[in-house]
């Protein structure tokens, strides 16, 4: 795909220059900017909330911009939305679509909507059910549809006329984990003859379908980069975790006994008397043969060692965190300056919605690990 | 936009909302006929009918009804997003709109002549002032829509979308009563003068600027909210 990429001459399919959104005083999307060049999938990550869906907005014409200009294939969205919209498939938020009409209706009518050519409607019609896989129910009412074909009809619905780029918001929420796998595929697949852009807060997805990754938060962009590289960069240290059975208590001076150890924390303390601890050191240095000679020697009985995996979880993690942190600097710098009750009261909603989001954030990974391993074994499962 | 007239139409006759418009106004207008025939003593008059008090009564409901669908609905399910991210303009997509309401609107008004044919078979015709009624009609009508459009533009709320629409129509309905000058803005009075057979030029004017106003309005509402989404 990267190799296509280049082949393919790299023309920027999309601009986006120094956009900005503001409701009222709330900034959503601040002065942001990127490209997308011609046969790329690009993937918007970021937080709930964090501005993905607003930015795609905006790139389809939907909402307008505060400041800051878009261009679609070299028509701009906001002087000639016409052409530029032509130019565009969206699947929005949520895969809104006319309930009452069948598949294949539905599917006509968006193929009148973006002017394709009457002599050829049909025919297309036929051909993106049949790509999408729609041929069984295509002649069903789509309220009658389970989510997933409805997904499907929504992104059928964004393909029909075939238009350069596909925006697709958050593809795959709402989606059990085998129509997430099918529609990944799909949208792999779609992505060797359209560009795509994606939203999605789920870092496992973007790492396995894109080629490049917006991280977004708080309406600002994080990173720009390829998902190896964004774990790349977070790789700068060396994470172990071990347990052990420290019964004289010797864990907490073994830092001056090893001095490649940068950090030692405990992690957990289980019921059984073993205790987790996380160790740290530089990147080039592997602590693994080093303690299983020392730890014996103290006593120290070793129940499990295993190497901390760096994956694009990490490295959003780490940049979010770092804007988190820099965020409430500022904030509490304000407070300082003025005692005005409200600003305090926003800081701590802020606050509290930043706790709630890592929380979040937490929770989805966890789920997406699952995912990730589910999805990993059904794929070996196919291969066999 | 022809695209979107043919879906819209659909989409009536697909929910019921169609057939009661129509069903519901031919029944109010049955009732009108056997008013005017009881008052008139046999010798009734088309014109007259749809000026009892059934007509414009059931008139003034089924047309929210027909109305407060269009954006509500479509901002509600999210279905605007596919409409605005097309490649046609926010002005066509409020007339394709407009127009299959008219349209479902003019089929009510068609069924109305099966009375025609009975009054020429039964009575006697003044066929002059019957379609100049009907003319007079159809505007009230489009004027009518269009505040239900620009109603509807409005809210997300269909419900709400239709109470605007009937209030407004009350409102200029009953204005005249309070107000002396409130008589010109009053929509029914002007269709009044439709059915003497005449028809009234100022009052074709002031009904067709009334609906273009309220079109452009919709379309700048709905113009407006891009910016303010």
């Amino acid at each position: 795909m990267h190799i296509l990429n280049y082949i393919r001459g790299g023309i920027t399919l999309i601009e986006v220059k120094n956009v900005t959104k503001k409701y009222g005083n709330f900034t959503a999307v601040d002065n942001i900017s990127f490209d997308v060049k011609d046969g790329e999938i690009v993937g918007l990550l970021g937080p709930n909330g964090a501005g993905k869906s607003t930015t795609m907005n905006m790139i389809t014409g939907f909402i307008e911009m505060t400041d800051g200009e878009i261009i679609v294939n070299g028509y701009n969205i906001s002087k000639k939305p016409s052409k530029a919209k032509k130019q565009i498939g969206y699947m929005p938020e949520g895969v809104p679509s006319y309930q009452e009409l069948t598949a294949k209706e539905f599917i006509k009518y968006m193929s009148e909507l973006k002017l394709v050519d009457r002599k050829i409607r049909k025919e297309q019609v036929q051909e993106v059910i049949k790509q999408i896989g729609l041929e069984e129910v295509q002649n069903k009412l789509i309220k009658n549809l389970s989510r997933g074909y409805k997904q499907r009809v929504s992104m059928a619905g964004a393909l029909v006329g075939n238009p350069d780029v596909l925006i697709l918001d958050e593809p795959t929420v709402g989606l059990d984990p085998k129509q997430i796998l099918e529609i990944r595929t799909l949208i792999k697949e779609l992505g060797k003859k359209h560009t795509v852009i994606l939203s999605s807060h789920i870092l496992s997805e973007v790492s396995q379908i894109c080629d490049r990754v917006v991280i977004i938060n708080n309406g600002k962009i994080v990173a720009i980069d390829t998902p190896e590289n964004l774990e790349e960069k977070s790789k700068n240290k060396n994470i172990l975790y071990v347990t052990v059975e420290d019964k004289a208590e010797k864990m907490s001076s073994l830092k001056d006994k090893v001095k490649d150890i940068q950090e030692l924390e405990l992690v957990k303390d289980n019921e059984d008397g073993t205790k987790q601890y996380k160790v740290v050191s530089e990147e080039n240095i592997d602590l693994r043969k080093k303690m299983f000679e020392v730890l014996p020697k103290e006593d120290i009985t070793i129940f499990e060692l295993k190497k901390a995996e760096v994956s694009l979880e990490d490295a959003f993690m780490k940049l979010i965190g770092d804007k988190n942190e820099r965020n409430e600097e500022k904030e509490v710098e304000q407070q300082g300056n003025s005692k005005d009750e409200e600003e305090n009261k926003e800081t701590k909603l802020v606050e509290n919605s930043i706790e709630q989001d890592q929380n979040l954030r937490k929770e989805n990974i966890d789920k997406n690990t699952e995912n990730q391993t589910k999805s990993e074994k059904q794929e070996k499962g196919g291969e066999e | 936009m022809w695209a979107i007239i043919k879906k819209e139409v659909k989409t009536y006759f697909l929910s019921p909302i169609g057939y009661v418009f129509i069903g519901i106004f031919l029944i109010a207008f049955s009732i009108s006929f056997y008013l005017e025939l009881m008052y008139t003593g046999g010798r009734v008059q088309f014109n007259y009918i749809f000026t009892y008090l059934p007509t414009i009564l059931s008139f003034a409901i089924l047309i929210p009804l027909l109305t407060m669908r269009t954006f509500s609905e479509e901002r509600k399910s999210g279905t605007e997003q596919l409409l605005l991210t097309s490649p046609i303009s926010i002005t066509k997509i409020v007339i394709a709109k407009f127009i299959s309401a008219v349209i479902i609107t003019l089929i009510a008004i068609a069924c109305t002549s099966m009375f025609l044919i009975i009054i020429r078979c039964f009575g006697t015709l003044d066929i002059t002032a019957a379609l100049v009624t009907i003319f007079g009609f159809i505007l009230l009508s489009m004027a009518y829509i269009s505040i239900g459009i620009l109603a509807s533009s409005i809210t997300e709320n269909q419900i709400i979308a239709a109470l605007i629409t009937i209030i407004t129509f009350v409102a200029t309905w009953v204005l005249p009563e309070f107000l002396q000058t409130g008589a010109s803005f009053s929509l029914i009075n002007m269709f009044s003068k439709f059915t003497t057979g005449q028809i009234n030029i100022a009052y074709t004017v002031t009904y067709l600027a009334f609906t273009v106003l309220c079109l452009i309005l919709t379309i700048t509402v709905m113009q407006r909210r891009k910016s303010a989404k």
